[in-house]
């Protein structure tokens, strides 16, 4: 989850709870306002019931006066109060509709005044006016005293449900302001510990992969481009440790590329070098002969037949290092691709014959085993470069063997193909150099120590071979002997080099 | 036999495996050396132990045991020890030269080389050994 979406959440979830603050305030209010006018009204009755309690006292008060009396003032006092009945109690009754049991005890107390007055004062009244002693009779005070304290008590339980509803409206309002004030103090409490909580998880899931990310950079800086970060961690970081690991990747590729460009330019100037020595040495034996011959026939006096040997041997050698120069200047067409095929059709046949017979000369070191068809076996291509092929095998041969032994030579045809074959008992190259054979300048090491050579001849060779369509291949076992496979298309050659590669016929 | 008796001229082993090589080392000692050429190190070896020379010239880059390792076998060898050894090659770079004095060559001859330079040589280690 991304560290937006989480803050995004946690901001989510502060906003409810402050919303929930919000709401138990409002509740609280609202309840604290309906306890309060609940309260007023409660006055209200209380101030209409004393109202009719007073009445009722004006009444009994009144009547007993004038019944004491027979004064008329009462009378009047009387009559007024009774007027007021009415009114007071419908007032009191209006108060306390929308209340059951205090409708109950409001129309119970209309209902005693009612009878209060008709059945009772109406009646002392009248016997007052006959007879004031019957009507001061202890029956008569005692019924107004039993009725008007009835009243009263019907108006006591009135005040009293009146005053315990009040009480309990304000105790619902006291506890809903307090449940309100908790449940906000919950919520500040909770969206406090929720900010601080977040605040510190995004320091821990920031700031210690930042940490992590600027130790890996101080490394990389350093020069260790095999740093890597382990990825995890919200999706801005994942993205930083990913972004940061492929720039680590692709600066350790970039030095791993040039560290092998470097090595390439060094392998070339070895290579160089190797060439310059290997050159030198080359030229160096075939030039001591040359050099000392020459000097031997112009400072000594020998007969004809010795002068005429060392001159062929001078002869053979300028030959040798005519060759040598021939192979570097072949070197040298083929890497700018300037080789140049002169075709004709010819015999291999013959072809091999005639290297074998000029690097068989007898008396030779080696043995010859020349098997070759009776039939010519014509081929087209370019003479004097498969003559240098088959040369450079043959020298090969009597180079990498020992004296004495069989170089086994032979030519047949195989379907459309002509092949060639040179067998040697010489040293023979092991698995991992035969692979390398065919490259410029590779020389086996074992060869290279013993016995002289360019590390040219194969790859020229080879170069040639394939121009012409063909494969050169080798087969060898250390210790036993080398055998090289040339294999060429018989027949005319098809058409130009490079045009129609994949022009199947070969006839 | 009589001859071989009477002849008191230095023997010289010249091993090389090029022969144009071999040939012009024997034919600039002339008449004056009793020369024999092998091709490579092992039959070297075992010519020198049968019948040891004064003087050796010794191609370095030999096939099968190399020059380098003849002359070892040869300065190992008390019965050949004394054998004055010249040492021809190609390889000329400081540190050729270095290995073929370090391992008990007399001299070092770099190919190409002059005659006079060759016979000189060969003349006093001759010379020496007398």
């Amino acid at each position: 989850m991304s560290l937006v979406h989480r803050v995004g959440l946690v901001a989510g979830g502060v906003a409810a709870l402050v919303g929930i603050l919000f709401v138990a305030a409002l509740f609280a209010i609202l309840s604290l306002r309906h306890a309060e006018s609940r309260e007023s009204h409660s006055s209200d009755v209380t101030v209409a019931t004393l109202r009719v309690r007073t009445l009722s006292a004006d009444l009994e008060s009144s009547l007993r006066g004038y019944v004491l009396s027979a004064n008329p003032r009462f009378l009047a006092l009387f009559r007024d109060a009774r007027a007021r009945v009415p009114g007071d109690v419908s007032h009191l009754r209006s108060l306390v509709h929308d209340d059951p049991p205090q409708r109950v005890r409001a129309a119970s107390v209309a209902g005693e005044l009612h009878a209060y007055l008709l059945d009772y004062a109406e009646n002392v009244i009248t016997i007052a006016q006959f007879s004031r002693a019957a009507a001061r009779g202890p029956a008569a005070g005692s019924e107004g005293k039993r009725r008007i304290d009835e009243i009263n008590g019907t108006l006591d339980g009135l005040l009293a449900a009146e005053n315990q509803r009040t009480h309990r409206a304000s105790a619902h309002a006291q506890s809903v302001t307090n449940v309100a004030v908790a449940v906000g103090i919950g919520a500040i409490v909770v969206s406090s510990a929720l900010v601080l909580l977040f605040g510190a998880w995004v320091a821990r899931a920031v700031a210690r992969p930042v940490r992590r990310v600027a130790a890996a950079a101080a490394d990389v800086a350093a020069g260790d481009l095999t740093v890597r970060l382990e990825g995890g961690g919200a999706a801005e970081v994942a993205a930083l440790v990913t972004a940061f690991n492929s720039m680590t990747g692709s600066l350790e590729l970039g030095r791993h590329q040039l560290l092998e460009q470097n090595e390439q330019l060094r392998e070339g100037e070895r290579h160089k070098r190797d060439l310059i020595s290997m050159v030198s040495h080359e030229l160096r034996t075939p030039l001591a002969a040359v050099l000392g011959f020459t000097a031997l026939l112009l400072e000594r006096d020998f007969p004809p037949d010795e002068q005429r040997r060392y001159l062929e041997i001078i002869d053979t050698q300028a030959r040798r290092l005519a060759a040598l120069a021939g192979d570097f200047l072949d070197v040298q067409l083929l890497a700018g691709g300037d080789l140049t095929l002169v075709l004709t059709s010819f015999d291999l046949v013959e072809l091999v014959r005639e290297q074998a017979q000029l690097f068989f000369l007898e008396p030779s070191s080696h043995h010859l085993v020349l098997d070759v068809p009776g039939e010519p076996l014509v081929i087209e291509g370019d003479r004097d470069r498969l003559s240098q092929v088959v040369g450079n095998l043959l020298s090969n041969a009597i180079k990498y063997s020992p004296q004495g032994e069989e170089v086994r030579v032979s030519v047949r045809s195989v379907g459309d193909d002509a092949i060639v074959a040179v067998a040697d008992d010489g040293i023979g190259i092991d698995r991992e150099d035969a692979a390398h054979v065919f490259e410029q300048f590779f020389r086996a090491a074992d060869a290279a120590a013993t016995v002289g050579g360019t590390g040219l001849g194969l790859a020229v060779a080879r170069d040639i071979v394939t121009s012409h369509d063909g494969t050169l291949e080798v087969e060898s076992t250390p210790g036993v002997g080398s055998t090289f496979v040339l294999s060429l298309p018989l027949g005319a050659r098809r058409a130009v080099v490079g045009a129609e590669q994949n022009a199947p016929s070969r006839q | 036999m009589t001859v071989e008796q009477a002849d008191d001229r230095p023997r010289v082993l010249v091993v090389d495996d090029e022969a144009p090589l071999r040939e012009l080392i024997v034919v600039t000692l002339g008449d004056g050396f009793l020369c024999e050429e092998v091709s490579d190190g092992e039959t070297a070896l075992a010519r020198l132990r049968e019948s040891p020379p004064d003087l050796v010239f010794l191609d370095v880059m030999l096939p099968g045991l190399g020059g380098i390792d003849v002359l070892k076998e040869i300065r190992a060898d008390p019965a050949l020890s004394d054998i004055g050894v010249v040492v021809v090659s190609a390889w000329q770079a400081q540190a050729d030269i270095a290995v073929a004095l370090e391992s008990g060559a007399d001299s070092f001859l770099p190919k190409p080389f002059l005659v006079e330079e060759l016979l000189s040589i060969a003349e006093e280690l001759a010379g020496r050994r007398r």
